[in-house]
């Protein structure tokens, strides 16, 4: 299969502070105001463990939600960027429960899903994060990690879990 | 969605007796007169619970509330305040926290909650947006601060939940049980936990869905572009991005305030081994932060070797970290790691907790307390075990750690010892400084409005001994110098004022006032960019003085004067043994009457008629003359 050689986001589990500035800062490119839960980013956090883990599309190569959208409105253009046709989409979520890394939710209001366009190479979130978590840089996106797995990898290094 | 830009517009009672919930919009004229947070607390508590309401009946009233700059991008503001007629002091009550709760608060839609009553069976509160639902806790009894949060996401199959709860401290109605968020994020003075248990309530669990619009987004960015800007070339920076508050320790060590074994001492040999620095060096795993805020000063730690290897957890900030090493004398900081986990788990304020256990050694180690009484706990300095067996019996009320659940002041007077070394003022526990060597502080303790306590003031210009900034400042030179006593009148009444403001706002008093990132005018001009509403510097001053005004009226309603206003005789008699401050005493009568002056009291304390009219507090004048308290004329003066 042929990769995508893109610039993508990246997020750095170690470096993020869980701080969620990315989510603040993304709901307000994209809508003119403050809040987590129109954002196109979102940080997984466990704090029991102090595990804080940021999740966006990473567009990649093979996309689950992409594939089980029953009305195809997830598309790809000519970069590789996956964005959602709004006038095919039902807002029927199933394209939020396939995505490996939950990395999908719907808009609040209008059901659509909420997919990382990058601010069209502007990338607000990653000029904006504190602690140099969020990068953006030429990658390739063949497999990503769930984040169980990443939790559990990451607790090890921490030397948290053995 | 909300009328007004910057809150969210609503206010959500909630009525555990009757089961009743209301939502009612935010008043205007409640905004401008106190802001957010703790100013609209505050009004309403001196509105709704009266003098003769107890702190653990149905009619006490817990309430939460958040301010105009939670939830935004701005980067330091993401705290809550939690505010209650206190069970331990009986006066007024009130914590803070940051975390993640908060802005979830404004993001499901409400400025501030107010719970009343209590419910017949336990219950925990789910807000979701404009759904509230009473859910049964019975199966929450008795569990851990931890256990309780996983649980409650795991029955609302959510992770993402916002949650604060109590821990099993409270429901044994400790005196100093605290209000947990994010696990590790604890408003636990003034024992509002244990207000939250009376009303069988375990926790509030939040969801949002709604968002934040601010008035003037351009003014927003360049304001909070500049606080960025100036943050990350702070010295402080990071300090506090790899040690948090637990930087202070080895700070007050060197400037001879560390409270060493219940204040016998005031540097301590092994500071070194319990500093923050040696905490980053072996300890920490990463850092983390609150909500939008670009300081992540809280760290998770990880013990790899020695004693209680495999613990880990989040903090510990300076408070609890000199709580239960210094003051306790224990130079074991893997020992003092398991200990603030304990009361974390436990749902316990660190502080009062280990004012208590500090109390208790201190009069074991003189004699005066035998292991007949102490359930054969060897009370001696540093005892590790001893410590931990204790902050259980505390939490559980078993043996000996009852008598110490209600708190120092009542501990004394049922055990009748002790008394003259029982550290509080107005019942609360004293914090880690001494005052002795910090007299700003001393007196922000004496005065604050819910006892022993430097967050209402925090004077931390006092810290730099720089004559020419209290010259600047208040035209006193003394002001700013921390073994002088002359003008902390005027440093205390400006720095409670804007502390005031800072809680309203619910941004953090480290960035916001310690780092001086928000001073008075720029606090005006981001609220003004947020809100829209005309505020400036002036009237931020006013509205902070209106803030400690009404919390002072609401103290004097419960019987407080003068003579409550007071530090404990250690510090006013016995010179400081050693350290930077050797030889420092405090004297409180002049220092007293210069704030009162500043403040616009009288001699006892209690606020002049004219000064509440210009405060525009004319309920409070009222509510005086019925109470038959002469607010201007009372004379004697105690103590």
């Amino acid at each position: 299969m042929q990769l995508i050689q893109m610039k993508r986001i990246l997020a750095d589990v170690d470096r993020c502070s869980g701080c969620r500035l990315c989510e603040a800062v993304c709901s307000f490119t994209h809508e003119n105001h403050f809040g987590s839960s129109t954002s196109r980013i979102t940080v997984i956090k466990e704090d029991g463990f102090g595990f804080d883990l940021p999740v966006l599309c990473g567009h990649c190569d093979h996309c689950n939600s992409m594939e089980k959208c029953p009305s195809k409105a997830l598309e790809r253009n000519a970069e590789g960027l996956i964005f959602v046709n709004e006038e095919k989409c039902t807002g029927c979520g199933k394209c939020a429960k396939a995505c490996v890394v939950g990395a999908i939710k719907l808009h609040p209001e209008k059901f659509t899903p909420l997919i990382c366009d990058l601010c069209g190479g502007k990338k607000s979130c990653v000029e904006k994060c504190p602690t140099r978590a969020l990068t953006y840089t030429e990658a390739k996106m063949p497999q990503p990690k769930l984040h169980s797995k990443v939790l559990k990898e990451t607790l090890r290094r921490w030397g948290i879990i053995v | 969605m909300s009328n007004y830009f910057g809150y969210a517009g609503r206010i959500l009672r909630v009525n555990l007796t009757k089961n009743k919930i209301v939502t009612k919009p935010t008043e205007k004229r409640l905004i401008m007169e106190f802001v957010g947070g703790r100013g609209f607390n505050s009004k309403r508590l001196y509105s709704e619970v009266a003098a003769d309401v107890d702190a653990l009946s149905p009619e006490n009233k817990l309430m939460f509330a958040t301010g105009p700059l939670v939830g935004t991008a701005f980067p330091l503001g993401a705290r809550f305040n939690v505010s209650a007629k206190s069970p331990l002091t009986g006066i007024l009550g009130d914590s803070n926290a940051g975390g993640h709760f908060a802005p979830e608060l404004k993001f499901a839609g409400y400025d501030q909650v107010i719970i009343e009553g209590r419910s017949s069976k336990p219950c925990y509160i789910f807000v979701q947006d404009q759904e509230i639902r009473i859910m049964d806790a019975e199966h929450l009894v008795a569990k851990d601060v931890y256990e309780a949060t996983e649980t409650i996401k795991k029955d609302l199959g959510d992770r993402q939940v916002q949650i604060a709860t109590t821990g099993p401290a409270a429901e044994n109605f400790v005196l100093y049980a605290g209000i947990f968020a994010n696990l590790a994020r604890p408003a636990a003075r003034t024992g509002m936990g244990t207000v939250m248990a009376s009303k069988n309530l375990k926790a509030i669990a939040l969801r949002g869905t709604g968002n934040v619009k601010i008035a003037d987004f351009k003014t927003f960015w360049k304001i909070a572009e500049e606080v960025e800007k100036e943050t990350f070339v702070h010295p402080q920076y990071w300090p506090r991005r790899v040690m948090g508050t637990t930087r202070i320790l080895s700070l007050a060590d060197k400037l001879g305030i560390l409270p060493t074994r219940h204040f016998t001492s005031a540097t301590f040999e092994d500071a070194a081994e319990v500093s923050g620095e040696r905490l980053a060096r072996e300890y920490n795993v990463k850092s983390r932060a609150c909500f939008s805020c670009i300081v992540p000063c809280s760290r998770i730690y990880a013990i790899r070797e020695g004693d209680y290897a495999g613990l880990y957890g989040e903090g510990p900030e300076y408070e609890a970290l000199s709580s239960f090493t210094a003051r306790v004398g224990n130079s074991n900081l893997n020992l003092a790691l398991k200990a603030v986990d304990m009361a974390n788990k436990l749902g316990l304020d660190a502080i009062s907790t280990a004012e208590c256990i500090a109390w208790a050694m201190e009069l074991y180690e003189r004699g005066e307390l035998t292991k007949k009484e102490t359930d054969d706990l060897e009370l001696k300095w540093g005892n590790g075990e001893a410590i931990l067996e204790l902050i259980e019996k505390i939490a559980h009320r078993e043996g000996f750690g009852d008598l110490l659940a209600d708190g120092v002041k009542i501990a004394a007077e049922k055990l009748g010892k002790g008394k003259e070394i029982a550290f509080h003022v107005k019942s609360l526990e004293l914090i880690q400084a001494d005052p002795r060597g910090l007299k700003g502080y001393g007196l922000g303790y004496a005065v604050s409005s819910r006892g022993a306590d430097h967050l209402r003031s925090e004077p931390f210009l006092e810290l730099s001994d720089d004559p020419e900034k209290g010259m600047k400042m208040f035209g006193i030179p003394e002001a700013t110098l921390r073994l002088a006593h002359k003008g902390k009148g005027k440093l205390i009444r400006y720095f409670e004022n804007w502390c005031a403001i800072i809680d309203s706002l619910e941004v953090c008093k480290n960035l916001a006032e310690n780092m001086e990132l928000l001073p008075l005018n720029r606090a005006a001009e981001i609220t003004k960019a947020v809100t829209g509403f005309s505020f400036t510097a002036n009237t931020m001053f006013e509205i902070g003085e209106r803030i400690v005004n009404l919390e002072r009226a609401f103290l004097v309603r419960e019987g407080i004067t003068r003579k409550d206003d007071y530090l404990p005789t250690r510090f006013l008699k016995e010179p400081l043994p050693d350290g930077n401050s050797k030889g420092a005493v405090f004297e409180i009568e002049p220092m007293l009457n210069e704030y009162y002056e500043e403040r616009g009291w009288d001699s006892n304390g209690i606020p002049k008629t004219e000064k509440l009219r210009k405060m525009r507090l004319e309920y409070v004048i009222k509510d005086f003359k019925r109470n038959t308290i002469r607010t201007s004329k009372k004379k004697n003066v105690e103590n």
